[in-house]
């Protein structure tokens, strides 16, 4: 932990400091204050309309932070070999990403907090402007759903930090990042439908059903962590699932995690 | 102190990996104390024999130790401070946050930390400016800055690949400053440089490294003994390893 | 040492993985679907908000469809295995509910909305929505944009005619829409006769089994096909029965009260099998009709 802590403190702070999360940040302020002309525009379901615009606000501004400053801050290192100025030091590959992943996570909470709480905001300005369109609306799944897609981004972090030990350039990390993404949030859908693929009447071979069903346990599931739906809606949700996604969340950022090292072991720095 | 023993290195080039051979058993022995000034022109393998002393790269054959411990054990890292080759550090760290990472990072607790902190910015003139991004450094500067951050755990051993490149008259007379005060405080200094007249003034010892083969190891008293200077000497050795591939 | 601990670390973690994305599957297949009015963005939106990619929006919205048919109807066919966290049980059959329905239409309208030259939509629409949902009218002004649309493809005109005729009973609506199909390439010219024909009131059961044959024809989804050979069975046989109730009133010079007579009378051998399961009667103005006619031609009710 000693170790770790100085490279995730830096890899914040190069982080914060970046002009990129600046640009993300205004981007997402400015959506958020569309959110209260747009529901506005809308005759029945304000309140549904106002969640989800905010919801999706704050998880887009998440994915482009992982996406663009997330990915580069390891490309960086990589790219312009600071990463020399880490590994002169008596700090091992594995505690290098392990230490950068934490300092990514951090900067990736700190973001989506100040996000989230001017996604409350905005949801509340809609709220009292148009009380009777939020009749079943819970606060508790706002911050439930805030809190899985924060997880789902720290996943995703993790991802492209397992793309990173193994690829040469930022790029190609950035290509896969974004693939493995739209893969994790169509997976469980695509299976659902291979798998109920006769009644819905089309013809699916064998080998497909097998490969989307591997696929299924290789690709980060992201779509598990979207319940933008149900906060929308004011819909129940379960102790267990929550228990049961974010120890999902969890064992397979790690598993990511451990994976990136173990590649990472290998690696040169020439 | 430092031991390089039979170590080989071939690189894959381009997309149909075409194998570049780096290094060949190259075999050094520095011990404590000495200023070691490894010399040869751009490519011969310097840097990637540095690289291999900081376990940045693996060997293909051979080992490497430094103060008896393979450089594979990160702990050997405690007793190195290093300086890359045109050093680049992250954009928006001022350089106090640089020397707190390298300090902590190597154990230091926080009193020493400032005090070789304070120090060494005084030290490589840049206390001026140790609360601005290193972004807005110049060259010069960020290599000054590199090398505070390679010295700020007061290591025992000091590698140095290129210090001088990109450094004004003045500035590269406060390296040379800094690498006597090394020696003097019993510190082993190991330097990669092309340019002559900087191995001349410092090194005990002068290493001549030529496509990935060590031609030449010996005393600098010796080689300029018998009244030649080191730029004839090395010339020729050039020379030699040139034909040598031709014939 | 590092690297086997790495290795037995990442071994855990994958089988553990494996497990707790099963349950937290199960989990999320217990989600409450979102029950309300039609939340399907309408297609303008939804052109706005996809910028080039129409067609790829559009080929989404269809899967989304299916997907939601595949979880749907696989609920309204087979009893569901529902886990509870201590006990697998069985829930009782639940029928497609009407917003499903809506739903399904608002989805596959939009998908044409996107791009109304996409054939899938509407073929599952008409094959689904107008038996099963009993959406006629909204399926046929679905197809009626894909008739405009694809002004080279017969097929879609001969639904709406078959539609009008089968279940609105608007013959002259349906006659147009036939003979416009018969004037598309590949479309049967024998439509133009039928269509003619259905300016008559007569007939009606034998013209449903000829168009339904041509359906029929044209289906290559194996699924779709046992459908409709099943209804094509129900149609013959009430047209068995009907042909014996002329037979009998030819015959006797009255209409048969009931189809019990036509048996007792020997006008008929034995009294065919409707698929569905109901049972063959004659109602008062002297129709042959099943007691599961509803299932049989939903929307005429």
């Amino acid at each position: 932990m000693r170790t770790l802590w100085p490279i995730a403190f830096i890899t914040f702070k190069e982080g914060v400091r970046n002009r990129a999360i600046y640009g993300i940040s205004i981007f997402a302020l400015l959506l958020l204050g569309a959110n209260l002309l747009i529901s506005n525009m809308f005759m029945q379901e304000v309140g549904k309309v106002a969640v989800d615009m905010a919801l999706s606000t704050v998880s887009f501004a998440g994915l482009l932070l992982v996406l663009f400053v997330g990915i580069n801050l390891m490309a960086k290192d990589l790219d312009k070999r600071t990463i020399y100025m880490v590994l002169s030091r008596p700090i091992s590959r594995p505690q290098y990403i392990v230490g950068k992943f934490f300092g990514m996570v951090v900067l990736l909470l700190v973001t989506l907090l100040f996000l989230s709480t001017f996604a409350i905001i905005s949801i509340q300005l809609v709220k009292m402007s148009a009380p009777t369109y939020f009749a079943r609306f819970s606060w508790s799944l706002v911050f439930l759903s805030l809190f899985f897609a924060t997880i789902g981004l720290v996943l995703l972090t993790a991802q492209s930090f397992l793309f990173s030990s193994f690829t040469s350039t930022s790029f190609i990390t950035l290509v896969l990042t974004v693939v493995s993404y739209i893969i994790g949030q169509s997976l469980s859908d695509v299976k659902t439908l291979i798998e109920n693929s006769q009644i819905v009447g089309i013809k699916i071979s064998p080998v497909t059903v097998k490969v989307i069903q591997v696929a299924y346990y290789v690709f980060p599931n992201l779509s598990l962590f979207d319940i933008k739906t149900q906060a929308a809606h004011g819909l129940s949700l379960s102790v267990s699932y929550i228990f049961w996604i974010v120890l999902y969340g969890f064992i397979y950022t790690c598993l990511a995690i451990a994976f990136a090292a173990l590649v990472f072991r290998k690696k040169e720095f020439p | 102190m430092i031991s390089i023993k039979k170590i080989s290195k071939e690189f894959r080039e381009g997309i149909r990996g075409k194998r570049v051979k780096a290094l060949e058993d190259l075999d050094l022995e520095i011990t404590k104390g000495e200023v070691f000034g490894f010399l040869g022109p751009n490519g011969a393998g310097k840097s990637t024999a540095i690289k291999i002393l900081l376990n940045l790269i693996y060997p293909d054959k051979g080992n490497a130790s430094i103060m008896d411990k393979d450089v594979a054990d990160k702990e050997v890292r405690r007793y190195v401070g290093y300086l890359p080759e045109n050093p680049y550090f992250y954009d928006y760290l001022t350089a106090e946050e640089l020397l707190w990472f390298g300090g902590k990072t190597s154990g230091l607790n926080k009193q020493k930390l400032h005090e070789r902190s304070e120090f060494l910015l005084n030290k490589v003139n840049l206390y001026h400016a140790k609360k601005r991004p290193l972004r807005t450094y110049s060259k010069g500067m960020v290599q000054r800055a590199g090398l505070a951050l390679a010295l700020v755990h007061d290591p025992e051993v000091v590698i140095l690949d290129e210090p001088m490149s990109g450094l004004d008259p003045i500035g590269r007379k406060m390296v040379g400053d800094l690498i006597l005060e090394l020696k003097s405080q019993g510190k082993t200094v190991f330097f990669s440089s092309h340019i002559l007249t900087d191995i001349e003034r410092f090194c005990d010892r002068v290493g001549i490294i030529i496509d990935g083969r060590l031609r030449l190891v010996d005393n600098l008293t010796h080689i300029l003994s018998d009244g030649g200077n080191l730029e004839d000497v090395f010339l020729r050795e050039v020379k030699t390893a040139g034909g040598g591939i031709e014939t | 040492m590092q690297r086997l601990s790495l290795i037995v670390l990442i071994l855990a973690l994958a089988s553990a993985q494996v497990f707790v994305l099963g349950r937290a599957t199960e989990e999320k297949n217990l989600l409450p679907l979102y029950q309300g009015d039609d939340a399907v963005m309408p297609s303008p939106v939804l052109k706005v908000a996809v910028f080039e990619f129409d067609g790829l929006a559009s080929d989404f919205m269809f899967l989304k469809a299916l997907v939601f048919m595949g979880s749907t109807l696989e609920r309204a066919d087979l009893p569901t295995l529902v886990r509870t966290p201590f006990k697998r049980e069985k829930k009782s059959i639940s029928i497609i509910e009407e917003w499903e329905w809506k739903w399904l239409y608002g989805i596959l309208d939009a998908s044409t909305g996107l791009d109304p030259y996409f054939l899938d939509p509407y073929y599952v629409a008409n094959a689904n929505l107008t038996w099963g949902g009993g959406l006629i009218r909204e399926t046929n002004l679905l197809l009626e944009k894909g008739s405009r649309y694809r002004n080279w493809d017969w097929q879609l005109p001969f639904y709406v005619g078959f539609n009008n005729f089968f279940f609105l009973h608007d013959n002259i609506k349906a006659s147009e829409y036939l003979m416009e199909a018969s004037r598309r390439p590949g479309g049967n010219p024998g439509f133009a006769s039928l269509a003619s024909k259905l300016a008559y009131e007569e007939h009606k059961t034998e013209i449903s089994i000829l168009l339904l044959e041509e359906i029929t024809k044209t289906t290559d989804d194996e699924a779709l096909k046992k459908m409709y050979l099943i209804r094509l069975g129900a149609l013959k046989s009430i047209l068995t029965v009907e042909k014996s109730v002329a037979a009998y009133k030819k015959r006797f010079g009255k209409t048969p009260r009931t189809v019990e007579e036509l048996l007792q009378r020997h006008v008929l051998k034995e009294l065919p099998i409707d698929p569905y399961g109901g049972k063959y009667y004659i109602d008062p103005q002297g129709t042959v009709r099943t007691t599961s006619e509803a299932r049989l031609m939903p929307g005429t009710h």
